[in-house]
């Protein structure tokens, strides 16, 4: 099980690829497109702004090989920036294009009471959804409204709900915090640092990856 | 060949560093202070074949030598020996209600059920952390205390003289401190004095961490007249016709003799009791509302230790000035014996703080003793020793220093 | 409702954790991975290792910890003492920390805060706080692991520390801390009122019921736990459950 972590000098790569490790995955960072078209998952992950993510992903030729990638049909998961920048674009920053692979723009976190909310949202907070919607996608067997470790202040809004697998309350407003769109998962909470729930969710997108 | 440089106060001339704390060899040994005179020869610190300072020495062997249940037990017997049946005090513990005395004291209470009277020899000039702590020693610690300040005219006096004769402005304050105990034991009719720990720890000669009785000669005295106070002896202060007898009463040792008869022993709780300085500081927070110096002591890098006095960063000066060795080196040597820090990182800290000037407290010293500026700086370089010291373009500097980076290095 | 962030604060010199109090001493209590995966194991939330020598030394030396904890600590982590240029920032996070939570620095140079939290994006940068309660309502911004006063007003700080870009605080009472005499609610109280980011906050905590005090009279989004964890003075999931039993919403 040969698991890439795309390698564009941003976010802590360190947690993801130990995580993978622990499932007893194969993993490498690499920005490589050999390595990447090989391998059997990929896995985009990103902490910053989405200029300067974006940005870095040209600048390793990357938006082709990640698009090359997708083509072939096997897994793809984007992690907090990683999963914003699949959408069309972000309004961080100015205006900034994303990879647009799935349809929907990123916004602000908005704050009704800006004391009692804080942004970032730094925080456990529960995923929620259609859990019969969960089997076969990286949330299968998890426990509706389990907690999951946020930080960000921007979120994804998808276009098309049906690509929404999770949402997660902020302000009175639920933003989606996990989406699917065919082979492409992005979850807008870190797997990687939710604790053993979030090692499940790791095993899953392996468990996809094998098929 | 070169020649020898110097060495005052009788020195060793090679100046060393102790292979496992950052101590050097011109640490001088505990004295009889009010027999201290001007430029006699100091008696130091003791290094084994090893390069190893006794004060080490010692430290290895209360981790492995010693059976601490014993001494335990054998605490227990003294104070069983000594307990009141009838509510009366049964224990002096001198101390200002640093950690080291806040400790002693409570744990004698709380622990080992005795009835400690506290003893303050007052500070010259207790900082506003000293004085709190000395207040929570008795409002949160639940103990009785007696402060006792002598005149500050005369102590003033006897402080300006230490600091320009002996360029040791603490000797009559230690003079005090020594006899406090002793003489409070007599006038309460108690028996018992208990110290906290022993300086032999710090490097005295090691027998005497084999005793637990403080040796009479540092607190009694049979001539009182020839008693000494900043190198001026007392006949010699009562012969300017400004003072009597009647002044010298706080620092007159109790006779020898009537101490004997009266059965008061003088121990250290630091032969019983396994010491270790940063855990009475945690002790006496956890017990007696200790707080700590809110900022870094000046000269070091702690915060516990020795914060109650205005003048006491002056005292470490001039052990610095004398013996190269500052108050950081002090701190840093009995916490790598006690394994809080390495010997680099002590020697690191040394490097960093051992030569700051107490700034803090400058004026109000200068005011204490009366001296100006230009006054206090000639008294400082009269007593820097040609073989710790260099001038190097009209600045100071150490020959030697523990990480290697003195002149001479 | 947000839900209430437990955190555990590991202080570390060499290969020990140690316990101080008012940042103040060397105790030595335990093993940091071995802590920190008995706390991850057992619920809490996220971890803070703080180098509490670092000031001392002018160094930071806590990489190979963070290498070996996130091998099987699969909860945010926060490394802080010592942290001084923006390398030292990278190595921490190349080594596995999530955030970096810098004091000294900040106050000596507040522009770093902003240079870092462009860089690395502001949920990296925890400014942290070292306060020192010096008048009614008033408190010191102190460094250096709680040894050198720096003149500045706590509030004042705070307000500066949002604007620059910092994405957390970490506000710790040098009064309270390791006293286990519970949080100074006043401290939070004031400071809560002048800021909008999350405030951690750090220092006091004895029993359970302390934490449950401090939600309900201040606005903090989460508290660092030190020594009622290293003592064994409480479990996790008693802490936790006293706040659940006062209707504060946590992980479970």
């Amino acid at each position: 099980m040969r698991i890439a972590i795309v390698d564009y000098d941003l976010g802590n790569v360190r947690s993801i690829l130990s995580a993978f490790d622990n499932k007893g995955a194969q993993v490498q960072l690499t920005n490589d497109r050999n390595k990447i078209l090989e391998s059997d998952g990929v896995v985009l992950p990103g902490v910053g702004a989405f200029k300067h993510g974006m940005e870095s992903l040209k600048k390793y030729g990357l938006v082709e090989i990640i698009k090359e990638y997708i083509d072939t049909g096997k897994p793809f998961m984007g992690i907090c920036l990683g999963m914003q920048m699949l959408f069309n674009e972000s309004e961080e920053y100015g205006h900034t294009k994303g990879l647009s692979l799935i349809s929907g723009k990123v916004v602000k976190l908005p704050r009704k009471n800006i004391c009692n909310e804080k942004l970032p949202h730094v925080s456990w907070n529960e995923i929620k959804g259609n859990v019969d919607n969960w089997p076969n996608t990286i949330l299968e067997g998890i426990r509706n409204s389990s907690d999951m470790y946020f930080v960000h202040s921007f979120v994804a809004q998808p276009t098309d709900e049906g690509h929404i697998l999770s949402t997660t309350e902020y302000s009175d407003w639920n933003f989606c915090s996990t989406v699917k769109k065919d082979n492409i998962y992005g979850c807008q909470f870190h797997p990687e640092k939710s604790g053993k729930v979030g090692l499940e969710i790791i095993n899953n997108f392996m468990r996809i990856c094998e098929k | 060949m070169k020649p020898k440089l110097e060495a005052y106060y009788g020195l060793p001339n090679e100046v060393k560093f102790c292979k496992i704390c950052v101590i050097s060899n011109q640490r001088p040994n505990s004295t009889i202070e009010f027999k201290s005179k001007k430029g006699e020869h100091k008696k130091v610190i003791n290094f084994n074949k090893d390069g190893i300072c006794s004060a080490c020495v010692y430290q290895a062997e209360k981790e492995t030598g010693i059976a601490w249940e014993d001494r335990d037990d054998k605490l227990r017997a003294l104070l069983d020996r000594f307990r009141s049946g009838d509510g009366s005090y049964d224990v002096i513990v001198p101390g200002s209600g640093g950690k080291d005395s806040a400790f002693t004291a409570h744990i004698l209470k709380y622990k080992y059920g005795m009835n400690p009277l506290t003893v303050t020899w007052s500070p010259h000039l207790y900082t506003d952390i000293g004085w709190k702590n000395m207040q929570e020693w008795m409002h949160t610690g639940g103990l009785d205390n007696i402060l006792y300040t002598p005149s500050g005219i005369l102590h003033r006096e006897m402080t300006k003289n230490a600091f320009h004769n002996l360029l040791h402005p603490f000797q009559p304050f230690i003079v005090g401190q020594r006899i406090i105990g002793p003489a409070m034991a007599q006038k309460f009719g108690v028996k018992l004095v208990m110290y906290g720990e022993n300086q032999a720890e710090y490097g005295n000669s090691i027998e005497e961490n084999t005793n637990p009785i403080m040796n009479m000669d540092f607190f009694s005295s049979d001539n009182e007249l020839d008693m000494n106070f900043g190198g001026v002896s007392m006949k010699e202060y009562i012969d300017t016709g400004r003072y009597t007898k009647h002044d010298f009463q706080p620092y007159i040792a109790p006779n020898k003799q009537v101490l004997i008869d009266a059965g008061v022993e003088v121990h250290y709780l630091g032969y019983y009791l396994k010491w270790d300085p940063q855990e009475c500081y945690y002790y006496s927070v956890e017990n007696t509302g200790f707080n700590a110096n809110p900022k870094r002591t000046e000269g070091t890098y702690s915060k516990y230790s020795s914060i109650d006095d205005k003048i006491d960063p002056f005292h470490y000066l001039t052990t610095l000035i004398k013996f190269g060795i500052g108050r950081c080196t002090y701190d840093a040597a009995q916490e790598v014996r006690n394994d809080k820090i390495t010997r680099e990182e002590a020697s690191y800290l040394v490097e960093k703080y051992d030569t700051e000037f107490p700034d803090i407290y400058f004026k109000d010293f200068l005011a204490y003793i009366g001296a100006t500026e230009e006054q206090f700086w000639k008294t400082i370089d009269k007593h820097r020793s040609p073989h710790i010291w260099k001038n190097v373009s009209g600045k100071w500097a150490l020959r030697h220093t523990v990480s290697k980076r003195g002149t001479d290095d | 409702m947000k839900k209430i962030r437990v955190l555990a604060r590991i202080d570390v010199k060499n290969e020990f954790v140690i316990k101080g109090i008012h940042l103040e001493g060397l105790r030595k209590v335990g093993n940091p991975n071995k802590l920190a995966l008995d706390y991850y194991n057992n619920g809490i939330d996220e971890i803070i290792f703080m180098d509490a020598v670092a000031a001392y030394y002018d160094r930071n030396t806590l990489s190979d910890l963070i290498e070996r904890a996130c091998a099987d600590v699969f909860i945010p982590i926060t490394v802080g003492g010592g942290i001084r240029t923006t390398e030292d920032i990278k190595n921490a996070l190349k080594s596995g920390a999530d955030k970096v939570a810098i004091n000294t620095k900040a106050v000596q140079d507040p522009d770093f805060i902003t240079r870092s939290s462009k860089i690395f994006g502001s949920q990296c940068i925890v400014s942290s706080i070292e306060a020192k309660l010096v008048g009614q309502n008033k408190w010191e911004v102190y460094t250096d692991n709680g040894r050198e006063p720096s003149g500045k007003d706590v509030i004042e700080w705070v307000k500066s520390v949002q604007e620059l870009g910092a994405g957390e605080i970490m506000l710790t009472s040098i009064d309270h801390e390791g006293t286990k005499r519970g949080f100074d609610i006043n401290l939070y109280k004031h400071v809560a009122k002048n800021v909008s980011i999350p405030i951690i906050a750090s220092g006091g905590m004895g029993e359970a019921c302390d934490a449950a005090n401090l939600i309900l009279g201040s606005n903090v989004d989460a508290i660092a736990i030190a020594s009622i964890l290293h003592y064994q003075i409480d479990s996790i999931q008693n802490i936790k459950n006293t706040l659940i039993d006062n209707n504060i919403k946590v992980r479970i």
